[in-house]
C-alpha cells in the first residue's frame, strides 16, 4: 500500500481527506485477486483510531466552548457593581461591625464587672462571717469566764447562732454564684440575639423574644415598657452596672 | 506589582472593605461564609496578602503556606468555583485604588492570582479524602468553675490528630466564628475529644461554649494543626508546664506517654491564680495514681491562705529542678510562656528542647486582633 507522499503509516496527525483519496492498495496475486487483506485491515484500524481521537477532542472542545459561553453569560449577568453600590454596602458593613463591637464591649464590661463584684463580695462575706464567729466565740469565752450559773441555754443559743451564721454565709455564696451565672447566661443570650443567623426565620417581633426564655434575668435597658411591672428584678442597664438586687436563689 | 499593592495598602482598612463589598455584590452567595462582623476578617485578609507579597520571590516558602491555607479553607465551605470570583474582586479592588492601573498590570496580577489559586485549590483537592469539616456531638458538658467548662465531643467520622495539636471549631451558637482549642487527650478508640474552654470576658465563642452549649449540640471541627507534638525522636524525661487551660495539650501529652510510651518520668506543673482555678484537679489526681511515673505539682500565684505551693509557675518549676536533662513543653498565656521559657533557658535547658504554645484570646477586645488559639 502506498500513498503519494508519506508512504505507509502517517508520521503525524490524522489522515486528511486528500490522503484518503490518494490511498492505493497493492493488487494481490493472480491467485487471490483484490487488495491485501492485512494492509487494508491495518489501514482501517489506524484511521479508526485517529478518527476516534478526533471525535474525543471535538467533544472536549465543544464542552470547553459551552463552559466559556456559560462563564460569559454569568459574567454578563453579573455586571461589575458601581462604586456607589460598593460604597453603600461598605458603610452598612461598618455599621454592623460597630454594633457587634459594641455588643461585645458591653458583654465584656458586664462580665468583668460582675466577676469583680462577685469576688469582692465573697471576700467581704468571708471576712464578716469570720468576724461574727470570732465575736461569738469571744462572747462565749467571756460568759464561761464569768462562770455564771444557768448559762447553759445561753451557750447553746450562741452555738446555734454560730451554726446559723455559717449556713447563712454558705447560702449567700450559693446565691451570689447562681445570680452571677444567670446574669452571665443572659448576657450570652442577648449577644446571640444580635446575630441575624440565630433569629427565627420570620424575624420574630420583640414581643416574642421572651417566650422561649428561661427564668433567667431580663435586661430592660432598651425595653423598659415591654414588661410593665412583671416583678422581675433586673439591673437597670449598662450604666447602672451590676446591682445584685433582691433576687432569690432559683 | 509591589508598587500597586503598596498603593492599595496605604489606604488601610478601606481596601479589604471595598474588596469584600465588591465580592458580596457580585457573588452574594459568598456572604454567608463570613461572620456578621467583618472587622477581624479584613485584618486577616490583609495579613495574608501581606505575607504572600513578602514571599512572592520565594516560591519554596510560599507554596507550603498557600497549601495550608487552601486545605484550611475547605472547612469554610470554599470551593474551586469561588476562587475566580475572589480573583475578579481582588483585581477590581486594586484597580480602584491605583490611578496608574493598566492592562499590563492587570495581566500580571491575574497571572499571579492564578498561580495562588491553583496551589490552594490543588492542596484542597489533595485533602479531599478527609471531610472538609467534622461534625462532632457534645456528649458531656461540665461546668468546673464559673469560667471553665470541660466538654467531651465525639466526631461523627474518625478525626486523626497528634496529641498537642490544636483543632479549630465552630458552633451554631456563634456561626462563622472559628476558634482554636487543644484536645486534652490522645486519640481514643471511641474518638471522643476532651476540650477545656475558658470563657473570656466578652469572648463570643468561648462564653457561649461555657455558658450555653449543651449535651447534644453539634460542633464543627476543622483539620488539626500545631507544633506542640511530642518529639518522637527523644525518650528523655519530660517537664510539662501549664498555665490556665494550657493544661489541655499537656494532659494530652501525658495521655500519649500513658498509652504509647516510651516509659519516662513526667513532671507536670499546673499554675493558677487561685485555688478555684484548678478546674481539673480530680482527674489529675486520678492520672497521678494510675501512673507511677507522673508527678503533678499545683501552684497558686495569688491566693494567700492556700495549702498549695505559692508562687509564679516559673519560680515553682525552678524550685523543684534541676531540669537540664528534660524535654520541656510549656503552654499558657503569653506572659507565663515567655517567663517560663526565659527562666528554663537560663537554667540550662537548651532552647531546641523547649516547645511552647501560647494561649491567647483571639479577640482581647472588639477592636484589637489577637493571636491564635482560643
Amino acid at each position: 500500500m502506498t500513498t503519494t507522499d508519506s508512504g505507509p503509516g502517517y508520521e503525524a496527525g490524522p489522515p486528511t481527506a486528500d490522503d484518503l483519496r490518494r490511498v492505493h492498495f497493492t493488487p494481490a496475486s493472480m491467485l487471490h485477486p483484490g487488495y491485501t487483506d492485512r494492509e487494508v485491515d491495518t489501514f482501517v484500524a489506524q484511521v479508526a483510531d485517529q478518527l476516534a481521537a478526533l471525535s474525543d477532542e471535538n467533544a472536549d472542545l465543544r464542552e470547553q466552548v459551552r463552559m466559556l459561553h456559560e462563564h460569559l453569560r454569568e459574567a454578563q449577568a453579573r455586571p461589575s457593581p458601581s462604586d456607589q453600590a460598593v460604597g453603600i454596602l461598605a458603610t452598612a458593613q461598618l455599621t454592623a461591625d460597630a454594633y457587634v463591637a459594641e455588643a461585645e464591649d458591653f458583654s465584656r464590661q458586664m462580665t468583668s464587672e460582675a466577676r469583680a463584684q462577685y469576688e469582692e463580695q465573697l471576700v467581704e462575706a468571708r471576712d464578716r462571717a469570720g468576724a461574727i464567729v470570732q465575736a461569738a466565740a469571744e462572747a462565749r469565752a467571756a460568759i464561761v469566764a464569768a462562770g455564771g450559773a444557768g448559762d447553759g441555754p445561753n451557750t447553746q443559743e450562741l452555738q446555734e447562732q454560730v451554726a446559723y451564721l455559717k449556713a447563712f454565709g454558705q447560702s449567700v455564696r450559693v446565691q451570689l454564684r447562681s445570680y452571677l451565672e444567670a446574669l452571665l447566661a443572659d448576657v450570652e443570650t442577648e449577644w446571640g440575639r444580635a446575630h441575624p443567623a440565630v433569629l427565627p426565620p420570620a424575624l420574630a417581633g420583640p414581643r416574642d423574644r421572651d417566650a422561649d426564655r428561661g427564668p433567667g434575668l431580663t435586661f430592660h435597658s432598651n425595653a423598659a415598657d415591654e414588661h410593665p411591672g412583671d416583678g422581675t428584678p433586673a439591673p437597670a442597664g449598662a450604666t447602672a452596672g451590676v446591682v445584685p438586687a433582691t433576687r432569690s436563689a432559683s | 506589582m509591589r508598587t500597586s499593592f503598596g498603593k492599595a495598602a496605604a489606604h488601610g482598612d478601606q481596601v479589604p472593605l471595598w474588596f469584600y463589598s465588591h465580592l458580596f455584590l457580585t457573588h452574594p452567595e459568598t456572604r454567608d461564609m463570613f461572620p456578621v462582623s467583618m472587622a477581624h476578617q479584613r485584618d486577616r485578609l490583609f495579613a495574608a496578602l501581606g505575607e504572600v507579597m513578602a514571599r512572592v520571590d520565594d516560591l519554596d516558602a510560599l507554596v507550603p503556606i498557600l497549601a495550608q491555607l487552601g486545605r484550611d479553607h475547605r472547612k469554610f465551605g470554599a470551593l474551586a468555583a469561588h476562587y475566580p470570583a475572589v480573583g475578579a474582586s481582588l483585581l477590581a479592588t486594586l484597580e480602584h485604588f491605583d490611578p496608574d492601573w493598566d492592562e499590563a498590570l492587570a495581566a500580571s496580577w491575574a497571572e499571579a492570582y492564578g498561580v495562588i489559586a491553583e496551589v490552594m485549590v490543588g492542596a484542597a483537592d489533595e485533602a479531599a479524602d478527609d471531610p472538609p469539616w467534622w461534625d462532632a456531638e457534645v456528649v458531656a458538658h461540665e461546668r468546673r468553675t464559673l469560667e471553665v467548662a470541660v466538654l467531651h465531643v465525639r466526631p461523627s467520622q474518625p478525626l486523626e490528630y497528634v496529641p498537642g495539636q490544636a483543632i479549630s471549631l465552630e458552633s451554631d451558637l456563634r456561626p462563622r466564628l472559628w476558634r482554636w482549642y487543644s484536645p486534652a487527650n490522645a486519640p481514643r478508640p471511641d474518638g471522643v475529644l476532651e476540650l477545656h474552654v475558658k470563657a473570656r470576658d466578652g469572648g463570643p465563642v468561648s462564653s457561649a461554649l461555657v455558658r450555653l452549649a449543651q449535651v447534644g449540640d453539634v460542633l464543627r471541627l476543622g483539620p488539626p494543626v500545631g507544633h506542640l507534638a511530642l518529639d518522637t525522636g527523644s525518650d528523655r524525661d519530660l517537664l510539662l508546664v501549664a498555665g490556665g487551660t494550657g493544661l489541655a495539650p499537656m494532659k494530652a501529652l501525658v495521655d500519649q506517654v500513658a498509652r504509647h510510651g516510651p516509659a519516662r518520668r513526667v513532671d507536670l506543673f499546673v499554675g493558677a491564680r487561685t485555688e478555684d482555678g484548678f478546674y481539673d484537679r480530680a482527674d489529675l489526681r486520678r492520672l497521678e495514681q494510675e501512673n507511677a511515673w507522673l508527678t503533678v505539682h499545683c501552684a497558686v500565684s495569688q491566693e494567700k491562705g492556700s495549702s498549695l505551693e505559692h508562687g509564679d509557675i516559673a519560680d515553682v518549676v525552678l524550685r523543684h529542678g534541676p531540669w537540664t536533662g528534660r524535654d520541656a513543653y510549656v503552654a499558657g498565656n503569653p506572659g507565663t510562656v515567655e517567663d517560663t521559657v526565659v527562666r528554663l533557658s537560663q537554667h540550662g535547658v537548651p532552647m531546641a528542647r523547649i516547645r511552647t504554645e501560647v494561649f491567647a484570646p483571639s479577640r482581647p477586645s472588639p477592636t484589637v486582633d489577637g493571636k491564635v488559639t482560643e
